[in-house]
């Protein structure tokens, strides 16, 4: 394997972006494939070039494997980068790359077969002796969960085998919430992954979820990038980010990298990678969640942190190359913050909100870092997800990082479509937040009330 | 990126499509010149040298037409591909082609084929006409929404 001559580039939005300007970093061209309602979009501005691979509906164009992997092969290109979301972790589709001679830029079919499927996930994770969440196999009945729930122990949380993101979850504080929702979320899990299967787990309220970034190549080296804190979420959806995680014990932050290392060793994982973990807050114990075999929208605080380039390292280890440094080089320095700014309305229940960005006037500065596939007089459209770029601040500890991303948000002038950089500008201020640590229902409840509140 | 035949073609195409009298496109170290004029052999690139080097022009064949140009009135009715994939003129190697310049189709007219992963779709004109126009090489691939054939509308 030599090193990359074409990358094919299939996604749409700032990782389109960024995975384009790392390729131009490398020397390597680009060809991105494109919606019809992404034909005139920065991405497409930036690559060599670009090909119209389907109607504006993601299921014709971003999620559709067979025009990808031929616009691909078509444009002449040697490997594929997924990105995040759309077929970034479909088996079949790496399997489809291989097959026509594209170099998929992750890990093996078989891994992404592996981790995809997350009852098998917890297996080779207890294999790796990783610390796992008391759970179950399949539950194929009502009856069947009721009886392993009662041995658990509640509440417990139900999931969808084939699942992530929330669809099919259902927490259950009894047998008869179990039955309650067993069905519901047996049809969610069909619908949005063709896979009814559901598995169980004991739920933990007070955990906050602590991930480790990996990287991995084909020649047995597997390093780790420290944590990244994710736990202001709503509705499973990460909101803001941290690395390194605030308020955590030395002996629990190195246990996770361990345990994190473990797992991806024991499955010998190429790539780039998360391992998620919720961290019990009562117990000070982590419990492995599941493994992202992808590159996540939250990489760039591990990169500030670090000063490694995930993007550019998965390239690398792709084009065959072994990784350029040893654990004992990646050292972490200050503290880096990611908020996501989306096209939504935080007062009308964070409803999308697409259209024309008549105003974009982001903020610059030391330490600023803005990921972003926006320019003023853009369109956002409405078929796909809100989010609209990343904005991160670096410094040297976590105080002055806050201080920075508010002040710049402050900055963030968007007009045309509604945003949730007010909201993000709440959530920063609030001193649960500025305090650190808190956990993954902390903005649902907590933070959610405090901001009703101030608006009625 | 080098210039690959199938580019050429589309840039070609592109340009007649376009308006323009005249557009020089420098990559790497190769150079192309469209011009309506037929008398341009020279394309003035003597003097071109001369200047500053040519501002930069997108490679992108196709896929955006270049946003500056006005409109232009499309003659005749065009049958664009409704995927990307691999334009094919005939039903099987060593057949004749399903259509041919000239020849009159109506809406439900087969006039070619797609495959996307060796699955084959035939394509319909669409609309009455006849065929004035094949605009893309057998076995070329063509981008979601490309121009297929040109059609002389018929009654």
């Amino acid at each position: 394997m030599g090193t990359l001559a074409r990358v094919f580039v299939a996604n749409r939005g700032e990782i389109a972006v960024r995975v384009i300007e790392a390729c131009h970093a490398e020397g390597i061209e680009t060809v991105l494939g494109v919606s019809e309602a992404d034909r005139e979009g920065r991405g497409a501005e930036l690559a060599e070039r670009a090909i119209c691979v389907g109607p504006a509906a993601a299921q014709a164009s971003y999620l559709n494997p067979g025009a990808l992997v031929m616009a691909a092969k078509g444009t002449g290109c040697d490997a594929l980068h997924p990105g995040y979301g759309f077929l970034a972790e479909n088996a079949g589709f790496a399997r489809a790359c291989a097959e026509n001679g594209i170099l998929f830029i992750g890990p093996r079919p078989e891994t992404i077969e592996q981790l995809g499927d997350k009852i098998a996930a917890r297996r080779v994770a207890a294999e790796a002796g990783v610390p796992l969440m008391p759970g179950s196999e399949a539950v194929g009945s009502v009856d069947e969960a009721v009886a392993r729930a009662d041995a658990m122990g509640y509440p417990v949380v139900i999931k969808a085998a084939a699942g992530g993101g929330g669809r099919g979850m259902f927490v259950a504080t009894d047998a008869d919430a179990i039955r309650g929702c067993f069905e519901k979320a047996s049809a969610e899990a069909a619908a949005a992954f063709n896979d009814g299967t559901l598995y169980m787990e004991r739920f933990i309220a007070n955990a906050r979820h602590i991930e480790v970034q990996v990287l991995a190549d084909d020649h047995g080296n597997a390093v780790h990038l420290g944590e990244r804190d994710c736990s202001a979420q709503r509705r499973y959806q990460k909101v803001v980010e941290e690395a390194p995680a605030p308020v955590l014990p030395d002996a629990a932050r190195a246990r996770l990298h361990e345990a994190a290392l473990q797992l991806v060793r024991h499955i010998g994982y190429r790539n780039a990678g998360t391992v998620e973990f919720l961290y019990n807050m009562d117990r000070g114990k982590p419990c492995f969640i599941e493994m992202n075999a992808r590159i996540q929208v939250e990489h760039p605080v591990t990169e500030m942190v670090t000063g490694i380039d995930i993007v550019r390292e998965q390239l690398r280890i792709a084009g065959g190359a072994p990784l350029s440094f040893a654990q004992a080089d990646v050292v972490l320095r200050g503290h880096a913050i990611e908020c996501r700014i989306n096209a939504e309305s935080p007062g009308r229940d964070f409803a999308p909100s697409p259209g024309r960005v008549t105003t974009w006037r982001p903020p610059a500065g030391e330490g600023l870092r803005l990921d972003s596939h926006i320019r003023e007089g853009d369109l956002v459209p409405p078929f796909y997800d809100s989010m609209i770029g990343k904005l991160i601040a670096y410094a040297p500890t976590r105080a002055e990082a806050l201080a920075r991303l508010g002040a710049a948000l402050d900055d963030f002038a968007v007009e045309g479509i509604e945003t949730n950089i007010a909201f993000q500008r709440a959530l920063l201020a609030h001193p649960d937040f500025v305090r650190g640590g808190v956990s993954v229902r902390w903005l649902e409840s907590v933070l959610m009330l405090a901001v009703n509140a101030q608006e009625g | 990126m080098a210039l690959t035949e199938q580019d050429i073609e589309q840039i070609t195409r592109v340009f007649r499509e376009s308006g323009w009298d005249e557009m020089r496109l420098k990559v790497g170290g190769a150079t192309l010149l469209l011009s309506t004029d037929p008398d341009n052999v020279d394309g003035g690139f003597s003097s071109a040298r001369s200047d500053t080097p040519p501002a930069p022009v997108s490679t992108k064949p196709a896929t955006t037409p270049a946003p500056a140009s006005p409109p232009q009135p499309v003659e005749g009715l065009l049958v664009r591909a409704p995927n990307l994939g691999t334009f094919w003129r005939r039903p099987k190697p060593g057949a004749p082609a399903y259509i041919e310049i000239g020849a009159t189709v109506d809406e439900d007219t087969e006039v070619c084929l797609i495959e996307v992963m060796k699955l084959f779709t035939p394509i319909k004109a669409g609309s009455k006409g006849r065929i004035v126009e094949v605009l893309v090489e057998d076995g070329e691939m063509v981008e979601f929404d490309q121009p297929l054939f040109r059609l002389d509308p018929l009654d």
